[in-house]
């Protein structure tokens, strides 16, 4: 099928929990309110490293605070992220620690009749702690004698040591780099350095739970999957998992930041469970942002080239400094692809380039460093991709879990119910799901609705991370749709009296309703709510199908931005002011959407590249923002080009694996435009930067060296291409 | 222990009450002394209190008091104590009269807190890098400072003392400030520079010229988030004063201005990029005013 025939995929319908969205009455986990329920708040480390040599909790039980301290909690360690099989889960995380590994670390949950006197209750509570060293640095967690972040960590059942603070290492050699270092005509090593970045998600993570009569807990939670935050709590408390019930509440924002269960989700429920009480918490801007971050890297390159610019040899290694100062060698961004083989399918770059070229003007892009006015013009591009999910992906002989359910069933006046535990991380996926299933049955998209549901109601679904939602879930609905349709068209054909492979469903927009008819007998139709009406008079059943997919393959979502900036050479800043963004995400389910995908992408990845550090002091491992976010220097709307200023355009592609030719778009949407506005940047002033943010700072500071006629700084820190001795 | 610190929740206990007139409020303030605080729009205060930085028994708001609020605009402008930022930058008077203080207004970093925030609560709150202060200094303005008994006008120029502190006494209220009209061929302008625009400054500066035909007869110059209070540069000043408005001049009045400044390096910006900067906008700022002298000048 081509993407011209399709009537609900493909057009920019608004979105159905829209109106709930912009008139506020959409309820998000800190909406959630229930009967006889107390709050809870946590207290969190203020030192980096400290051993906790005694709590004194009863000041705050005094006040009729109930607290939860590491000799209340159970004490197995898991991964709050379980999206890989045992082999490879390292564990090392209890619900609150024994041990303050770095600031903010939570150590006691407290649960009152108020938030207030909660708030108080946990002030009142002395802990009494031996300091340990900072650990900072990959250098000095690396040195001998260095003290121990973590002693061991637990993989599949086995305590394993730690070793220089290095848990895990990994490598990944792929052919022979010495050959291809050796056959190439230039080689160059450069280093780059990222900054450490809150998700800034509008969300406060919260958690609300119940305790049940029958020993059970029911859970609203901000996370990205409600079933994998149903089986660890199962693990952590004893309970099985028909006792756990974990309830899909829309959530507002993640980029990644809930793809965990997250800290507070099990603290909570420690409490409810101890303090007989419905326990709410909702963590306060400044404990999130010390609770979860993009970790900063440090990446050295080495790339061996010919003369064309074919690469053929590469080499990198990159440290990235993990939240919890152990040090992973290697480690990788939370959703950004693991270790998956893509098939590629369907590729749209060469159209990206040349209509985001276009758009951009890219032929009159001004020559680096030929400009000398105060305000310099530059054109940069980029172009990146994600993998969609992550395939059939199986690293160190452990598998990714990766497989999404659905149920579609026929309600009794034609309308559909799409019941779904993936999360819609706010960018529509929901949405876009509920289209593919009209799409496949035929009838207009507002038939179907998108159901409330809980972990007891649904099938399990991993996680809506990897860029998997559409590719992944979206064919997973798409599965069942099928069925559906399959039991409608029997039926129909069963009341019409013809044969089922003479019928077609269709949407009618004038009736509102699918039509199932048989082309060449006009008088053999009905519609599909017809259909649904006489099989309920007549009891004959509901039609309904649940069903559950793993996509084996995970197609690379591509991504083009082309950015236009101008660069105040007095004050250092630099203003974004057009952008051309383009995706490869097969089918375009929803163009609006889409866009708003590939915008929003641009701003967070705008803060990636200009603004954002949230640093910590490397004596103190404090926050140097202390967790407010004025410090965090998040981009806002005033940072954004015109609206009228950005294009989006989509390839034409279809891929094939994928649920009416649509791929992912999500975080490969972002991934781009650190590399965008660094190469926009050198084409305004003809100066390379090699590490993020490209702060006002950092600007006048190589603007000095430039004019100082040294170009000391690109000399230092990037040699030329090295031709390679014949 | 800064981790407790956040932004959302006021734990300590306190009694909020609203009087509807000043002359209650004076009452209010004296029964409940040092350990109360008024509140105009909150945006200061309530995060103070939540953060734990103030602790206030009571909360006496002023948004009821009527007679605090508003624009008068005569000879000159009286602008009443709660008036919020948004009123002030929507003005016609300021936008004919105050380009500097309009241009502060507008440099506030969010609608919400524009909405919110009161002019008196900016100056009250005293803090370096208040955008209003600078304008209002270039302006010339003066606040009236009441007590039950006493009324005092103070040059603004003389009304802080300190990162939080001003000369009012306890149970004074901030009820208006007055700008005097401006003299005829002048011009002004403000200029902020921050990380991103959401956000309070790393260097703000004001500037006020009175120009006749190429001569600088009159002038005055005021930075914020360059010292421990919103100052005015006097050597910078005293450059300008009879020369010929020149971008040679300018420039010259901009370096004393980075010189003479006190910034520190915080969590904003480092001491040397706020010198920098500072000499930037003062002079942009200058050309811009001086172009505005002529403007009006020629109306
Ligand atoms: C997110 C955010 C962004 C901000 N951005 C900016 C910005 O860009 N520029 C800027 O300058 N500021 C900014 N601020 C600070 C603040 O909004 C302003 O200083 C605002 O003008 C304060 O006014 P208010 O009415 O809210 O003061 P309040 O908080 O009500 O009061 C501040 C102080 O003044 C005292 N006070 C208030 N009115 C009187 C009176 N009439 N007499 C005596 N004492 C009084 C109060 O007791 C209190 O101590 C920001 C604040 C926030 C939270």
């Amino acid at each position: 099928m081509s993407a011209t025939q399709l009537k609900s995929v493909g057009d920019s319908s608004w979105r159905k929990d829209g109106i709930s969205k912009v008139t506020g009455s959409e309820q998000y986990a800190p909406d959630i309110s229930v009967d006889r329920m107390w709050y809870g708040r946590v207290l969190r480390s203020p030192h980096a490293h400290a051993r906790i040599v005694s709590v004194d909790t009863s000041a705050a039980e005094a006040m009729g605070a109930v607290c939860l301290t590491f000799a209340d909690v159970p004490q197995t360690r898991y991964n709050e992220r379980i999206v890989s099989t045992p082999p490879c889960l390292y564990r090392d995380r209890t619900v609150v620690a024994d041990k303050a590994r770095h600031v903010g670390e939570a150590l006691v949950g407290v649960a009152a009749p108020t938030e207030e006197l909660a708030e108080k209750a946990l002030r009142s509570i002395k802990i009494e702690y031996e300091v340990l060293q900072v650990i900072t640095t990959i250098e000095q967690a690396q040195k001998d004698g260095a003290d121990p972040v973590h002693d061991t960590v637990l993989l599949n059942g086995e305590d394993k040591p730690i070793i220089n603070n290095v848990a895990v290492q990994r490598t990944i050699d792929v052919g022979d780099t010495v050959k291809g270092f050796a056959e190439s005509d230039f080689v160059i090593e450069r280093s780059f350095k990222t900054g450490r970045i809150y998700h800034a998600q509008m969300e406060p993570k919260t958690v609300i739970c119940q305790p049940e009569a029958d020993g059970g807990i029911t859970v609203w939670a901000s996370t990205q999957s409600i079933h994998n935050t149903r089986i660890l709590l199962g693990q952590i408390y004893g309970l099985p998992l028909n006792k756990v019930n974990v309830k899909k509440v829309a959530l507002g924002g993640a980029f990644g930041s809930s793809i965990q269960m997250n800290s507070v989700t099990p603290i909570g429920v420690g409490l409810a469970l101890k303090s007989g009480h419905p326990v709410k918490i909702a963590t306060t801007r400044e404990e999130d942002m010390h609770d979860h971050v993009r970790y900063p890297s440090e990446i050295k390159l080495k790339l061996g080239m010919k003369k064309d610019g074919t690469l053929i040899a590469g080499e990198m290694h990159a440290f990235e400094f993990k939240l919890k100062q152990y040090v992973g060698l290697g480690g990788t961004f939370w959703g950004q692809g693991p270790a998956s083989k893509c098939i590629i399918r369907s590729d749209g770059v060469p159209e990206l380039l040349k209509t985001g070229a276009e758009l951009i003007n890219w032929d009159k892009r001004p020559k680096p460093g030929s400009q000398t006015g105060r305000m310099r013009r530059g054109i940069g591009m980029a172009r990146g991709f994600h993998t969609s999910g992550v395939g059939h992906a199986k690293a160190s002989g452990a598998e990714m879990i990766d497989y999404s359910g659905a149920i579609v069933k026929l309600n009794e006046d034609g309308t559909v119910d799409l019941i779904q535990s993936l999360m819609d991380h706010g960018g529509g996926t929901n949405h876009a799901i509920s289209k593919i299933v009209a799409e496949e049955l035929g009838v207009p998209n507002h038939m179907v609705g998108i159901s409330p549901c809980d972990t007891r109601t649904s099938l399990y679904d991993v996680t809506t991370h990897a860029t998997r939602g559409i590719y992944a879930g979206g064919a997973a609905a798409l599965k069942a749709a099928k069925a559906v349709k399959e039991q409608i068209i029997d039926w129909a054909a069963r009341v019409l009296d013809v044969l089922p492979e003479s019928l077609v469903i269709e949407p009618d927009q004038e009736l509102g309703q699918g039509v199932i008819y048989c082309p060449n007998l006009a008088e053999r139709r009905m519609t599909v709510g017809d259909l649904a009406r006489y099989l309920h008079l007549n009891s004959l059943g509901t039609i309904s199908s649940s069903q559950s997919m793993r996509q084996v393959n995970c197609p690379p979502a591509y991504v083009s931005y082309y950015v236009d900036v101008e660069v105040d050479t007095d004050t250092g800043q630099i203003h974004s002011r057009r952008a051309a963004l383009g995706s490869d995400c097969g089918t375009v389910v929803n163009p609006a959407l889409a866009s708003g995908q590939l915008i929003g992408g641009l701003s967070k990845g705008q803060g990636y590249a200009l603004t954002e550090d949230n640093q910590w002091d490397p004596v103190t491992g404090e926050l140097a923002s202390k967790g407010f976010w004025v410090d965090g220097k998040t981009p806002s709307i005033s940072e954004s080009p015109l609206v009228a200023d950005i294009e989006t355009h989509f390839a034409h592609t279809y891929e094939p694996t994928g649920p009416f030719g649509a791929k992912g778009l999500g975080e490969a949407a972002k991934n781009p435009a650190a590399a965008a506005f660094a190469n926009a940047v050198y084409s305004a002033l003809g100066i390379r930067f090699y590490e993020l943010p490209i702060t006002p700072e950092k600007v006048l500071a190589a603007l000095a060296e430039q004019a100082a006629g040294k170009t000391a700084r690109a000399a230092r820190q990037a040699p030329a291409p090295v031709p390679v001795a014949e | 222990m800064y981790m407790n610190t956040n932004t959302r929740i006021v734990s300590p206990e306190f009694d909020f009450i609203q009087p509807k007139t000043l002359a209650e409020a004076f009452s209010l303030l004296e029964e409940h002394g040092a350990t109360a605080k008024l509140l105009a729009g909150g945006t200061d205060l309530l995060v103070q209190m939540k953060m734990e930085r103030q602790q206030p028994s009571h909360v006496i708001s002023l948004a009821k008091v009527k007679e605090l609020e508003g624009i008068k605009a005569g000879d000159g402008l009286t602008i009443g104590a709660t008036t919020s930022i948004s009123a002030i930058s929507k003005s016609a008077p300021v936008k004919a009269r105050y380009a500097a203080l309009r241009e502060a207004c507008n440099a506030y970093s969010t609608v919400s807190v524009m909405l919110m925030g009161t002019i008196g609560g900016n100056l009250c709150n005293a803090s370096p890098a208040a955008d209003t202060a600078p304008a209002l200094l270039v302006h010339d303005a003066s606040v009236i400072l009441k007590t039950a008994k006493a009324t005092r006008k103070v040059p603004l120029k003389d009304f802080f003392t300190g990162p939080g502190k001003t000369v009012m006494q306890p149970g004074e209220i901030l009820t208006a400030i007055e700008l005097p009209e401006p003299a005829r061929g002048s011009g002004s302008a403000f200029l902020k520079i921050s990380r991103v625009v959401a956000d309070i400054s790393q260097v703000c500066a004001a500037v006020m010229l009175v120009r006749d035909g190429d001569k600088i007869t009159d002038c005055r110059i005021a930075l914020g988030s360059v010292g421990p209070t919103p100052v005015r540069m006097k050597h910078a000043v005293g450059a300008l004063i009879g020369q010929r408005g020149t971008p040679e001049a300018f420039d010259a009045a901009a370096e004393i201005v980075a010189r003479d400044i006190t910034p520190i390096t915080d969590v904003r910006a480092t001491e040397k990029y706020r010198r920098h900067v500072a000499r930037i906008i003062v002079r942009d700022a200058l050309l811009t005013a001086w172009q505005r002298a002529a403007e009006g000048a020629a109306k």
